[in-house]
């Protein structure tokens, strides 16, 4: 009567571990396809040519005023794109490191402002500001930078960076290197901030205690045990920071000059290679020019490979230090000092580096919403869209499509990856880890290179041209990184003793998964779903040359339309109008601060259950 | 966790403390010491004394308030948001609870070695050497004498001197316990908190740091608490049996151990609760 099936337990592990294998096809073939589509550049250009050659200028060939072999160097952008990445990380690592140590040491949780007045309500206002809690809104601060498009970013580096720049270049321009490290340093700041943060949160607290009983201080304490001991995790942080920085299209598309060539000077215009594809891929003439952008994004590709595997080189744990060697010797008179200044300098630097981060957030969130909501129409946002009086609803119908369309494939896909390692791999073995660097080395890939790659396999390939299944297709692959890796978290923190009390009724394995671990893990499967939709929300570069960037939508899911980050990108780029690119900024932010808001709220409830 | 902390007094003031004198003849006094967690009173009306260059061992059941009171020693106990304490600890002659005492000066003269053992994640060198260059020494020659200094004190340079270039956390549990004794002993401490520093050891580990409290009691004073009642009644001059936070009684520990004065030492000692 109680019959158990074994069939059934067997061809599930299977399907889950396909579901995990994705990550690793899809890696291959995001390669594959890429390089296979470039073969015609590097056969007629010449590989050396093509990377070392230091004139790009398309054109001429596509006139016959040039060979190939001369006019599609990419060099210079190449230099420029690890340039810019370097100034990046340079600026973006530090005030990123040190605002994740405010944030774990000295951030206070409230505020104590004392007002001895009269006045009732400047007493109401007081009480209010005292109740804050200060790092839980630090901590949102730093997820909504994460969760802004990059669109977004860009636009305000060209409204605001750029005119600043400009005032105090005596030549009065903005535009160009110094304008990209500034926009990217802002960038990876989430990122570095937040695992940075994780990275210390992580260190034993009794190293922290050790160093006070030694008679530390704080700040000494901080800087000189807790902050090494959490040095591979910041490592980490810092080699994520810089792939996210090479791979970034959007932000620097305005503000670079967009000129290939080798950069003299902080004011010189560049170009890297993210945006050299989104500036030519719209018009490149198929013979040789589109696959000489494609092997662009395959170098580009290749670069950021190697960066993000080379975190598997940070070590672990530590190792000792070489060439202390005790000699006995006479006893002298030890004499014990002052402690050092330079811990106490330091928390300065990390205090003022968080305000600073806080008031960069404040000045772009405020910028736009102050200049877009003022364009914001009930025509605008809800009208009849023309070619000539663009309005947000095919740009909402667009989107709306690929989400659902995303996350019905991307969900059940990334639950099942989920499961299969957490379920069924044995932890740390040889299968877990070769699928783990699959799905990390996923998540690394740039959003251009997923875009070049859904062009080519999902558009030319598979026939869907420009869609809204090309784009969704897409984005599947760029979202599924994320749903594994938060389904694995909510998994992880089932309690063991659930999944036991099932197995103890005689419940199978995937009884229990399905009706025990799933159903328990359910918020955190929400999370990833909502972090998914605010991905999906803000790409731009992996979507404008899979769904395409028409201001019209015909309603199939085969028609192509533009999401609202393609919008703001075709409104800003055509110079349509100014109002209604802020009022599309506008709204995106809007967005993302919402979908923050959602996952707070879910992780909150979590947070209580478990109490 | 490591923001409730507000043990940073020392770093705002003026005139500090920090001339510890420890010529007379009990190390530690404790006078008439109430201790608060918010509305919670964790420790009554403690007075005790703790003699010099002798081991005060202090015992009783878990939540006696023991632990509490040797945290109060070097003020770990700042760390716990909502702490308070009443009354007088005097340490080297000053009032340790004294706002201008420099917690850095305090904390150097009394050293502390936790349950568990916790060296840092560097090399065993840089363990030893992390207090004295925390305190501004930088000399490599003066560096490399303490690490001999103290490892021999800690009676285990024969085991480690050609493993101070590895990490210290690749030794075994009893040997990092006594790293962080040889660690604490680097800054040169006039007393030496031990918060049941064997708990988490097997019993030849055990064995080899009691034998070492034995020796190091020519150098400093050392405070034990202890679950193990053989432990204090084997190593300690003094004990002090504690309950419901208070001091119920101290003496030396012969007395204590065979003609208890109270009846619930005895019945402690016997193994009738705890």
């Amino acid at each position: 009567m109680f019959k158990a099936s074994k069939y059934k337990d067997t061809s599930a592990k299977i399907l889950f571990f396909v579901c995990a294998g994705l990550s690793v096809v899809a890696v291959f073939g995001i390669i594959g396809f890429i390089l296979y589509a470039s073969v015609p550049a590097f056969r007629q250009i010449g590989v050396f040519n093509f990377l070392f050659g230091t004139v790009w200028a398309p054109d001429l060939y596509n006139n016959g005023l040039a060979s190939a072999d001369r006019v599609f160097g990419i060099l210079p952008m190449i230099v420029n794109s690890l340039l810019v990445t370097l100034g990046a990380i340079a600026i973006g690592g530090t005030i990123g490191v040190f605002t994740a140590i405010f944030l774990v040491f000295w951030c206070p949780d409230k505020l104590r402002i004392r007002y001895a007045g009269q006045n009732k309500f400047l007493q109401k206002v007081v009480s209010c500001i005292n109740k804050i809690n200060l790092r839980t809104i630090f901590d949102q601060i730093i997820k909504l930078l994460a969760g802004i498009p990059s669109l977004v970013y860009g636009f305000f580096a060209i409204e605001i960076i750029v005119p600043m720049l400009a005032a105090i270049n005596p030549e009065g321009v903005g535009q160009g290197l110094l304008a990209c490290f500034l926009i990217l340093a802002i960038m990876i700041l989430p990122t570095i901030t937040s695992l940075t943060k994780n990275a210390l949160e992580a260190v034993p607290e009794q190293y922290y205690e050790g160093a006070l009983a030694m008679g530390n201080t704080k700040a000494q304490a901080v800087f000189r045990v807790v902050f090494p001991a959490a040095r591979s995790g910041i490592i980490s942080a810092l080699i994520l920071g810089i792939g996210r920085a090479v791979g970034e299209a959007m932000a620097v598309i305005w503000v670079c000059g967009n000129r290939a060539v080798f950069p003299d000077g902080l004011f010189s215009y560049i170009r890297t290679l993210t945006t050299n594809i989104v500036m030519e891929m719209g018009y490149a003439p198929l013979d040789l020019h589109r696959p000489a952008l494609i092997a662009t994004g395959f170098v580009l590709l290749i670069i950021v490979l190697i960066i993000n595997l080379s975190m598997n080189l940070v070590p672990k744990e530590f190792k000792g230090k070489r060439g202390n060697k005790v000699l006995s010797g006479e006893k002298t008179e030890i004499i014990y000092r002052k402690k050092g200044l330079v811990p106490e300098i330091l928390k300065y630097v990390s205090m003022t580096l968080a305000t600073l981060v806080a008031v960069i957030l404040a000045l772009i969130v405020g910028f736009i919403l102050v200049r877009g909501i003022g364009g914001l129409s009930w025509h605008f946002l809800f009208g009849r869209s023309t070619n000539a009086d663009p309005t947000l609803v095919p740009a909402f119908a667009v989107t709306g499509y690929v989400i659902l369309f995303t996350l019905i494939i991307a969900l059940p896909l990334g639950i099942g990856a989920a499961i299969y390692l957490v379920e069924y791999a044995k932890p740390g073995s040889k299968v877990v880890k070769v699928l783990r660097t699959f799905i990390d080395t996923l998540s690394g890939v740039p959003s251009i290179v997923f875009g070049l790659f859904g062009m080519i396999f999902f558009g030319d390939i598979l026939g869907l041209g420009y869609s809204v299944l090309t784009g969704s297709f897409t984005m599947v692959l760029v979202v599924l990184p994320t749903i594994i890796r938060s389904t694995e978290e909510a998994l992880i923190a089932v309690p063991v003793s659930l999944r036991e009390a099932s197995y103890g009724l005689g419940a199978s394995k995937v009884r229990t998964i399905f009706k025990v671990v799933l159903p328990s893990a359910f918020p955190g499967i929400a999370t990833a779903a909502v972090l998914s939709i605010g991905r999906i929300i803000g790409e731009s570069a992996a979507l404008i040359f899979t769904v395409g960037s028409i201001l019209t939508f015909g309603g199939s899911p085969l028609d192509q339309g533009s999401t609202l980050a393609v919008l703001l990108y075709t409104l800003s780029v055509e110079g349509l109008e100014k109002d209604l690119s802020y009022a599309t900024a506008a709204v995106l932010l809007i967005l993302a601060f919402l979908l923050n808001m959602i996952v707070y709220f879910i992780e909150r409830r979590v947070k209580k259950r478990n109490k | 966790m490591f923001h409730k902390q507000k043990a940073e007094n020392t770093e705002n003031q003026t005139s500090t403390l920090d001339i510890f004198d420890f010529s007379g003849e009990n190390a530690i006094t404790i006078k008439d010491v109430d201790l608060f967690y918010g509305e919670f009173q964790a420790l009554k009306k403690i007075n005790m004394q703790m003699p010099k260059y002798k081991i005060t061992a202090m015992i009783g059941p878990s939540g006696c308030g023991k632990s509490t009171l040797i945290k109060t020693l070097n003020r770990m106990n700042d760390l716990v948001e909502g702490c308070r304490v009443v009354g007088e600890i005097r340490i080297g002659g000053l009032d340790i609870y004294d706002k201008r005492v420099d917690l850095s000066a305090l904390r150097k003269n009394v050293g502390m070695v936790f349950q568990k053992p916790n060296p840092f994640p560097m090399s065993v060198y840089d363990n030893i050497t992390y207090g004295p260059r925390t305190f501004g020494i930088k000399k490599k020659s003066t560096l490399d004498e303490i690490v001999e200094r103290s490892l021999k004190q800690a009676a285990m340079w024969d085991e480690l001197k050609d493993r101070l270039n590895k990490s210290a956390l690749g030794l075994s549990g009893g040997q990092q316990q006594r790293l962080c004794i040889a660690r604490a002993l680097a800054v040169g401490p006039q007393i030496l908190l031990m918060d049941e520093p064997t708990s988490a050891l097997d019993p030849i580990s055990t064995g080899k740091i009691e034998d070492l409290c034995e020796e190091l009691k020519n150098d400093v004073t050392i405070v034990m608490v202890t679950h193990n009642m053989q432990q204090a009644a084997r190593i300690s001059d003094k004990t002090a049996f504690f309950l419901l936070g208070e001091m119920i009684e101290m003496g030396d520990t012969e007395q204590v151990f065979s003609a208890p004065k109270h009846p619930e030492t005895e019945r402690y000692i016997t193994g009738r609760f705890g």
